[in-house]
């Protein structure tokens, strides 16, 4: 467990910089940890992937599919990757302040 | 550390000097790849762990830290550890504490013959460019010499004489504990010892004496894999209610794709065969589940799912680390299956499920037999009840043999004779089979990228495995992105394989693909309307 500070986000999180407490998230922290994630500029569309992420993780406690990702956003798996360059869950996830995916995915 | 020292032979008690790092690996030193990925320069690069990551955790083995043990608070507490670990030794020499691997371990102890004949089978030695405390033989000396000095001390006066001295302190423990997280337990030592001599056991054998004993673990396999698996059904973290949703949801993203009806089916009593996936691959690779659900139904087999907790992940992850994790799930699985009534369990396409589920656990399984997919498919294919078009694999394919399946189990034709008669342009690795190298993922490293881990599992661990795809498809063009097939019927090793090609480009370079068997077979059948594998969503 480590502490993450950018600007006024102090939060702490875990040996792969995933949130301790997904919780706290904000657009705030996801600006910061977006940062981290080589996402310099977070668009329209970054936010589309983000918030859909959040609110699955809300409802299920967990992450989505990959594929179910896709369909909802309507991007698919290479313009996630655009999006968020070490993907949907590493990236995208850790943005979105989930906690890091666990299992074999 | 100076580059000319970094090579230099390491003597065992090196491991017991406080120094700030024994080993260091500089890019240059790694074996080179070939084109297009033979710039140094063009390749990603090794993050240097963090200072507060040095100056908190015990990082003074090498370049990494996969467990990151915290540095102990106090004298005392430093004391206490070492006792647990002289505890821990001695547990694992009694019969009473190793039920499961005392004898070969004892074995393995006492018998090597130091000849270093499978140093130069390991690809994460070789790899490394051979550093030397990543010798399948140097952590195993480690152990052997604590072993006989503290369990099977001989005459006074010739104990260093006779099996080499060592002093066991702090700083040696802590830096064992990383090293068995070297290691992917691939155990292609083991093969080429011409006695027998398992290092890949003692290095499985040290892990579950440092979890059993002194509650130290790789955090991915323990709190969240075993324990979240017993205590909410599953690794991932899906509960009954989320897996069926994704499965329902699967179901109808095949159905729409292939123009025929797919439907799972839970908890049938009586089954022939009850279903077991890795969970990861229903939320990762949810066409591999598709498949088998529609292949299964094409051949007239009667089947089931579980929706019992743990009933739907056949992940064992106390395969890797500790025995007791390993026989608690190895047990519902068990109970589930016969609950169920099943004939038998089909292990979907996941090695190290197979190997705990199919012989590590067989005790366990009285009365149910266990069966691997490879070998289901096998028969399904070659039954004449399906009708298949091979020309719609008409791509490079190539096969990567999952250690567990392969080397453990022995189970290396089935999946090649599918291949051979379904895919073209199949062509071997080499070597393959029983003499196959590791994805560089293996003992559940796939899955973890904790510190700079990954930089690790993917520079070292993976190369030789990258090396060997980039060598299979020579005769293609590596420069197209012409697709090209990497069939790995493992979980954990297409985890890897995925993230090989993420970090080196190698999808958007060299048309590098990755997938396993079932949807080769599915792609080829006749009854389809079009070929199924869909480049773009892979």
């Amino acid at each position: 467990m480590a502490t993450f500070e950018r600007g006024n986000v102090k939060i702490e999180v875990d040996e792969d910089g995933f949130m301790a407490e997904p919780e706290k998230w904000n657009e705030e922290v996801a600006l910061a940890l977006a940062s981290t994630e080589n996402v310099m500029d977070m668009t329209e569309a970054h936010w589309k992937v983000a918030n859909y992420l959040r609110n699955y993780y809300q409802q299920f406690g967990i992450a989505p599919m990959i594929r179910k990702l896709c369909k909802e956003t309507g991007f698919s798996l290479k313009e996630i990757y655009d999006l968020y360059p070490s993907g949907p869950a590493k990236g995208a996830c850790k943005v979105a302040g989930l906690p890091k995916p666990t299992g074999c995915v | 550390m100076s580059p000319t020292t970094r090579k230099e032979p390491r003597r065992i008690k090196d491991m017991s000097l406080p120094s700030e790092q024994v080993a260091h690996v500089e890019p240059q030193d790694l074996v080179p790849l070939p084109p297009p990925y033979d710039k140094l320069e063009e390749q990603p690069r090794f993050k240097p762990l963090s200072d507060d990551s040095r100056a908190k955790l015990e990082a003074s083995l090498d370049d990494t830290l996969c467990i990151g043990c915290p540095k102990p608070a106090s004298k005392e507490e430093e004391e206490r550890l070492i006792q647990a670990f002289i505890s821990g030794l001695h547990k694992l020499f009694t019969k009473e504490n190793n039920w499961t691997f005392l004898q070969p371990l004892t074995l393995s102890m006492e018998h090597c013959a130091r000849c270093q004949t499978c140093v130069d089978d390991c690809p994460v030695y070789e790899e490394s460019g051979k550093n030397e405390v990543y010798r399948p033989t140097y952590r195993s000396e480690i152990l052997r010499r604590l072993y006989f000095k503290y369990v099977k001390p001989g005459l006074p006066g010739f104990q260093t004489f006779q099996n080499g001295g060592i002093e066991l302190n702090w700083t040696l423990i802590s830096r064992l504990l990383e090293l068995s997280y070297r290691c992917t337990l691939c155990r292609r030592c083991a093969q080429s010892c011409p006695i027998g001599v398992d290092n890949g056991l003692i290095t499985h054998e040290i892990r579950k004496l440092f979890s059993s004993e002194m509650g130290l673990t790789a955090k991915d396999l323990h709190e969240k894999g075993t324990v979240q698996q017993l205590a909410v059904g599953s690794s991932t973290g899906m509960i009954p209610v989320v897996v069926k949703d994704n499965i329902e949801f699967i179901d109808e993203d095949m159905t729409d794709r292939t123009g025929i009806k797919v439907e799972t089916k839970w908890d049938v009593e009586g089954a022939e065969v009850l279903l077991l996936h890795n969970a990861g691959e229903i939320l990762a690779w949810p066409d591999n589940p598709g498949c088998f659900a529609l292949l299964l139904d094409a051949a007239g087999i009667s089947w089931t799912m579980s929706s019992d907790l743990v009933g739907y992940d056949g992940v064992n992850y106390g395969l890797f680390y500790d025995d007791v994790q390993l026989a608690r799930i190895a047990y519902r699985h068990f109970e589930i299956a016969k609950k169920l009534k099943v004939k038998k369990i089909v292990m979907g396409e996941c090695g190290h499920e197979s190997k705990a589920l199919g012989v590590i656990a067989d005790r366990v399984f009285q009365g149910i037999p266990r069966e691997t997919a490879m070998t289901l498919m096998a028969d399904i294919v070659f039954s004449g009840r399906i009708k298949f078009d091979p020309s719609r694999n008409d791509f490079p394919v190539t096969l990567h043999d999952p250690c567990n399946l392969a080397r453990a189990m022995g189970v290396i034709e089935p999946q090649r004779k599918v291949l051979r008669y379904l895919a073209p342009r199949f062509r071997e690795m080499h070597p393959h089979g029983v003499r196959n190298y590791c994805c560089g993922g293996g003992s559940g490293f796939a899955i973890m990228s904790q510190f700079n881990f990954q930089d690790w599992r993917l520079q070292i661990n993976g190369r030789r495995k990258f090396r060997q795809i980039l060598e299979a498809f020579q005769d293609t063009d590596l420069t197209s992105n012409d697709p090209k097939y990497v069939c790995a019927p493992c979980s954990n090793c297409k985890g890897q394989i995925r993230d090989l090609f993420d970090y080196y480009g190698a999808k958007e370079k060299s048309g590098l693909h990755y997938g396993g068997l079932v949807e080769l077979v599915v792609n080829a059948m006749v009854d389809l309307k079009e070929p199924f594998i869909n480049w773009e969503i892979m």
